[in-house]
């Protein structure tokens, strides 16, 4: 099972990014999984699109925020990861996004993504509403840039 | 998620089990910084009731914080703190079972202050165990390089701890920009 995880692309940003994005994703694996530490310009949400449609997405997010925990959902063009602020300015956000069965084109896509930052933690499952294989992933934040020094990983699953 | 980070491609660095002597803290030193990541995977009791146990990096106690939620199988919760604390099984939880979890540390090499990703989960043939998420963080600028996991009384025998680096790449045909 070691080799279960095939790295497929990595970066390391040397200039401040709007997004990043993973393209010519070739469709030999079951699921990606996309890892990133991330120090924003802003405090904010972070969002993810695939094959770069801005169709529909949803997600629902559990989060722990000092000693508070919420839930709540979410709707809209692109599919919202984290919640509010969970973006910081102090490189100390981290995520791991799994993306599930991404290569079928008879599904609608499934994410799950834990993230955390100084701001607090996130438990977040989303659905891209399209049944389309996926050949690219986007990374956004709702207002600002990635900053220099964020890394951002993508992996290919396999499952046999 | 823990499960995941179980089959991830990665170097084991080393395994350290807990005799029937008992441990009180536990180092990794000497890490390799070769890796894009640190993965830590724990099968945890001890000799007392305490329900955490610590996690020191580079022996440190200072600039520690975390955020956590928490279910305990009748209610759930959530709370900040100035250290870094998975989850381990009570001696008074249900004999021959240990808690289990996963400890993904990014970007351990770097300058920037260092993420601890953790999920925790107890063992206990009970209505009473517990399940965690929790963000550590440690603010600190120095690379980690040792890891020190103490436990307020002993690690029970058969616990053990496992340190795995984590490697990102490329297969030469996807692109990221």
């Amino acid at each position: 099972m070691t080799d279960a995880w095939t790295p497929l692309a990595e970066l390391t940003l040397t200039t401040s990014e709007s997004d990043v994005v993973f393209s010519s994703i070739g469709g030999s694996y079951r699921d990606l999984v996309v890892v990133t530490n991330i120090d924003g310009s802003a405090q904010t949400e972070l969002f993810i699109r695939f094959n770069g449609d801005t169709g529909s997405y949803v997600s629902l997010r559990l989060q722990g925020a000092g000693g508070t925990a919420a839930a709540n959902t979410h709707s809209g063009n692109g599919m919202r990861l984290v919640g509010n602020g969970d973006i910081k300015t102090d490189f100390t956000f981290n995520s791991v996004i799994h993306i599930f069965d991404y290569a079928s084109t008879s599904v609608h896509k499934h994410v799950l993504s834990r993230t955390n930052s100084s701001q607090g933690l996130d438990l977040c499952t989303g659905r891209w509403v399209n049944t389309s294989a996926i050949t690219s992933v986007t990374l956004y934040p709702a207002t600002g840039t990635f900053e220099t020094g964020s890394t951002f990983q993508l992996w290919g699953l396999n499952t046999a | 998620m823990g499960v995941e980070y179980s089959i991830m491609k990665k170097t084991l660095i080393e395994r350290i089990d807990v005799d029937s002597s008992g441990e009180s803290n536990v180092v990794f030193s000497s890490i390799s910084q070769e890796y894009d990541g640190l993965l830590l995977i724990c099968s945890v009791r001890n000799d007392s009731t305490n329900l955490t146990f610590d996690i020191h990096p580079n022996g440190s106690s200072a600039d520690r914080t975390r955020t956590t939620i928490q279910g305990s199988g009748a209610a759930a919760t959530a709370a900040t703190g100035t250290d870094i604390t998975p989850l381990q099984d009570s001696s008074a939880y249900t004999a021959n079972t240990f808690a289990s979890t996963s400890v993904f540390i990014p970007n351990y090499t770097g300058s920037q202050t260092k993420g601890f990703s953790i999920e925790s989960v107890t063992e206990n043939d009970a209505t009473t165990s517990y399940q965690r998420l929790q963000a550590g963080l440690w603010s600190n600028a120095n690379a980690i390089t040792s890891l020190e996991l103490s436990t307020a009384s002993l690690f029970a025998e058969h616990s053990s701890f496992t340190l795995y680096g984590v490697s990102a790449g490329s297969d030469g045909s996807t692109s990221v920009a």
